[in-house]
């Protein structure tokens, strides 16, 4: 029997809301917002990887013409902040530690006057000597990036679960490798930016293009020792997150300092090549090894990760990156016993931080290929291997995690039947290869306090029509569409009766915005909450219009009736007005919220960090072409577990996405760097996938019901992104027997690896 | 040196005076307030400040707006006429042909410099043309979808966004009606 239930909105093909003002170019990105009497500003960078500042003069730049301000650390109050770690400034504070970091910044009545007055300022550099590798950076004598973090170390974590030695006695084959993977750009086609302005009486209203509005208020407020309230934060329409927007940089920061000094509203856009240098902080470089002993019959006994992750210069999110990537993938497989000990190193380079995937990616490009090797060494196929270990409903993780619906056998069903698995494995081509990996992903994370929750305002205007006040992070997902869907079902109107204000930090609630595939499950538990508010306030006036029971009442297609008397109803404009237009009138309108039935993990780590988990699995079959080491993708297929679908378009429109991010991750994207210092910055040689890179793809969702979602939906956003890079790399094993142990995996390392193969 | 430049911007004549090195995407977006053309790369690579120039397909942000002088210009503000989208605009809406929207504008300038000169591409047409418009967003295949809809005339004939239309007629009147009533009763 099907788990998926009925809906009259969900699950249906709608437009998104935002669909008109996307395609006739009138939706206002932060470059579309113009400020009367606005002023254009520009930041001055570190050219060097380490360096003393031993003085900044502004004097020159200040005097040119249609100059209105300069500003260096001397105008901020100089508290060090960040998401986990308080370890970076607005401005350079007496030494830089990356090429790319602000050091000061002017604001100009124009951008070529702007960029001029950059050149006036006379920096007395001292450049330091720097360090550019993790492992050089923790040996005794190495620079310290932060002389307060002895060994370059910023976080430690070393934890067992159950008894690893006696595990890896009971194994009957252990594997054991080392991958590493490599930073990786967001690329969101429009870069970070924003626009401030700043009132005499104390407060800054900041427009940006931000997946998380609260947390960057949160920050701003932090770092410019103001409350909260005195910033404001309205999202524009945000051109793509992936992580990315998410406010560890300082763009927005620095702007808001220029608007104070200059007494008028600066903008600040980031160039594509500062994008690179220092504006969204990449995927976190790691250098994972991994070791898995395997009972005979392909149950996974054992399991040990090491892992070593590069910083950059500052934290921003990779201290929880870190230890998603040791930990996280314990809730695919039944795994019993598993030892981790994962470090976060300080270097001179970018400060890495959240990208879609949040370590998940590094995490599964290791130890879904040690899967692959553990199968190759009991001669099983890879997909029965993943059959005999994947996680269930019930299964508890070895750091606390719960799942309360996982359909991951099911999803293994489907690609095997979408890819024909077994037949093109057993009439195997020459040079063509088939390979499979499984992941999982989280619906929400709970770390930022103990709270994973979510709010909504739903107000019902004069007309009928619902206005949804949400704080959630639209960033181009489509997540605002599911949300009115959400709210649709749960009044009993159509969909196009239902809108959603942008998000906006005096006007909509708490909430703590797009990140850790939350938004449609925790925010979507909060608007069906609110709406099951709304609609219990419709039913008492309704009620009354009536002469019904409130109880008795039902909605459908925007009317309220008695249910099973459908001839006599009312319109929800009829009672929204009647409810308005009277003696004691007042609008409907209604909160709801919703927090995870999460556990905070404990100075263990041991917890449940997320309320629903979601599944997947991916395969593909590639051809390696053995003269030039090029690969072609000649078929991918992908099966997602993320409960219901709610709104079908943004969801398949997540997995093509996710997808197409581990194609570039997995074979072209890499920046390179020369003494930290990047080479590439930019999009003719950091290459993503166009549309004639993206393989043939077949995908479907599983038939699944999560208990604790808006009508059973859970989170899908980065769980297509994770495996990708190892899936096509077990097929490139499969096709020429060979492995590529760093990403991206390039024709010129096949070639490498081909000729040693051969000796 | 600023520079006087007679444009002609989606049929409409514009005389504007600029410096000489300003580049047509700025002139669009800074001075003629045309914003829904696009920086995404800054040197021509993406495709996101795509715009129609004499019936080719340029990048706006390669194109100096001296060398535009005469020349008829078509930006995606120019698409939608009277309210009604353009095919393409309309396919984009019913197939998901976007998720955050930067890139769009390009994508669907690229797509009628396509079609308004071949209108019945293949596949494989259709995707090598396209390959010079990024999108980090959807994995393309939703864009090649809604391309291939209006090659296709798949497009919904009956097509209107959200129900706006029919909505629409609730609007003020009936709530004020609504209020009389109330206030006589």
């Amino acid at each position: 029997m099907s788990k998926a239930k009925n809906f009259s909105v969900v699950g249906k093909r709608v437009q998104r809301v935002e669909g008109f003002d996307k395609v006739t170019g009138d939706s206002k990105f932060i470059a579309d917002i113009h400020l009367p009497g606005m002023l254009t500003g520009r930041i001055l960078r570190s050219p060097y990887p380490h360096a003393r500042i031993r003085s900044i003069d502004t004097s020159k730049a200040e005097k040119l013409r249609g100059v209105r301000a300069v500003v260096t650390a001397e105008d901020t109050i100089k508290r060090p902040w960040g998401a986990f770690f308080a370890d970076q400034y607005i401005l350079s504070v007496g030494k830089t530690r990356y090429v790319g970091e602000e050091v000061a910044a002017v604001a100009a009545i124009d951008p070529d006057i702007a960029e001029e007055a950059l050149d006036l300022i006379e920096v007395d550099w001292e450049p330091l000597p720097g360090v550019f590798d993790a492992d050089e950076a923790m040996l005794d004598g190495a620079p310290l990036v932060h002389d307060d973090k002895p060994n370059n170390i910023a976080m430690h974590l070393d934890l067992e679960r159950g008894n690893i030695v006696q595990a890896f006695a009971d194994s009957d084959i252990i594997v054991e490798d080392t991958f590493t993977s490599m930073p990786q750009w967001h690329c969101a086609i429009e870069t970070i930016g924003s626009v401030a302005e700043y009132s005499p009486n104390g407060k800054y209203t900041i427009y940006m293009n931000t997946q998380t509005l609260f947390n960057a208020r949160y920050r701003i407020a932090t770092a410019l020792g103001v409350p909260e309230t005195d910033v404001r934060v309205i999202q524009s329409a945000v051109g793509g997150g992936f992580g990315g927007k998410s406010c560890d940089d300082n763009n927005a920061l620095v702007c808001a300092v220029l608007a104070r000094k200059a007494g008028k509203p600066v903008r600040v856009i980031n160039t594509r090549e500062e994008e690179f240098l220092a504006g969204c902080r990449p995927r976190v470089f790691m250098k994972i090894n991994v070791k898995l002993g395997f009972k005979k019959d392909g149950r996974i006994r054992a399991k040990e990760l090491k892992v070593i992750a590069d910083n950059g210069a500052y934290s921003a999110k990779a201290p929880a990156i870190t230890g998603v990537a040791a930990m996280r993938h314990d809730t695919c497989y039944k795994y019993s016993d598993v030892k981790l000990e994962a470090k976060l190193i300080y270097t001179n380079k970018i400060p890495t931080g959240a990208f879609r995937g949040f370590g998940n990616p590094s995490a599964e490009w290791a130890v879904e290929q040690a899967i692959d090797l553990g199968a190759h060494a009991l001669g099983i196929d890879p997909l029965e291997i993943a059959r005999i270990n994947a996680a269930e409903t019930g299964y508890v993780s070895p750091h606390g995690n719960r799942v309360t619906s996982c359909e991951l056998k099911q999803c293994l069903d489907m690609v095997e039947n979408m890819i024909d698995w077994k037949a093109k494995r057993a009439n195997k081509q020459p040079n063509t290869g088939m390979g499979l990996a499984c992941t999982v992903h989280v619906s929400g994370k709970r770390h930022f306090g103990d709270y994973d929750g979510s709010s909504a305002t739903i107000k019902i205007n004069e007309d009928g029509k619902a206005l949804i006040l949400s704080g959630e992070g639209e960033c181009g997902q489509g997540v605002h569409t599911a949300m009115c869907q959400i709210a649709a079902e749960e009044l009993g109107v159509p969909v196009e009766d239902v809108e959603i204000s942008r998000a906006d930090t005096d006007l909509t609630t708490f909430c703590l915005g797009a990140f850790a595939s939350r938004l449609t499950y925790v925010s979507g538990n909060a608007v069906k909450n609110a709406a099951t508010n709304v609609k219990q306030q419709l039913y008492e006036q309704a009620a009354e219009m009536l002469e019904a029971n409130a109880a008795d009442l039902i909605s459908r297609d925007g009317r309220i009736f008695v249910q099973g008397a459908e001839g006599k109803s009312v319109t929800v404009a009829d009672v929204a007005r009647a409810r308005l237009f009277r003696h004691n009138g007042a609008p409907i309108v209604g909160s709801g919220s919703f927090d995870a039935d999460s556990v905070l993990p404990d100075s263990t780590r041991f917890g449940n960090e997320s309320g629903a988990y979601n599944y997947g699995v991916q395969a593909a079959q590639v051809h390696v072409d053995p003269l030039t080491g090029q690969v072609k993708v000649l078929q991918m297929v992908v099966a997602s577990d993320c409960g219901t679908v709610i709104y079908p378009i943004g969801a398949e429109g997540q997995v093509e996405g996710g997808l197409a991010q581990g194609i570039g991750y997995a074979l072209t994207e890499g920046l390179q760097f020369d003494e930290g210092r990047p080479l590439n910055p930019n999009f003719s040689d950091y290459r993503i996938p166009s549309m004639r890179d993206m393989p043939p793809l077949q995908h479907a969702f599983a038939d699944s019901y999560e208990p604790t979602g808006p009508f059973g939906a859970k989170g899908l956003g980065e769980l297509n992104m994770d495996p990708t890079a190892a899936v096509i790399n077990n097929a490139i094993f499969d096709a020429v027997g060979v492995r590529v142990k760093t990403l991206p995996i390039t024709p010129e390392k096949i070639l490498r690896a081909l000729k040693e193969k051969k000796g | 040196m600023k520079k006087q430049l007679n444009l002609n911007v989606n049929g409409q004549d514009y005389e504007v005076e600029v410096e000489a090195n300003r580049l047509l995407l700025q002139v669009l977006r800074d001075t003629l307030d045309l914003t829904g053309t696009k920086e995404g790369c800054s040197i021509g690579v993406c495709g996101a400040c795509s715009v129609i120039l004499d019936g080719r397909l340029v990048s706006s942000c390669l194109t100096l707006a001296a060398g535009c002088e005469g020349k008829k210009i078509e930006t995606i503000e120019g698409l939608a006429k009277d309210g009604k989208l353009h095919p393409l605009q309309q396919a984009f809406i019913e197939y998901g042909g976007f998720q955050c929207g930067i890139c769009t504008p390009g994508q669907i300038m690229a797509a009628k410099s396509l079609l308004d000169e071949n209108p019945k591409p293949s596949e494989e047409e259709v995707k090598e043309w396209m390959s010079g418009n990024l999108c980090r967003c959807t994995g393309y295949y939703k864009i090649l979808e809604s391309v291939m809809a209006v090659v296709d005339g798949k497009t919904d004939p009956n097509y209107a966004f959200r129900k706006r239309e029919t909505t629409a007629k609730i609007q003020s009147l009936d709530v004020y009606k609504s209020v009389a009533k109330t206030s006589s009763d």
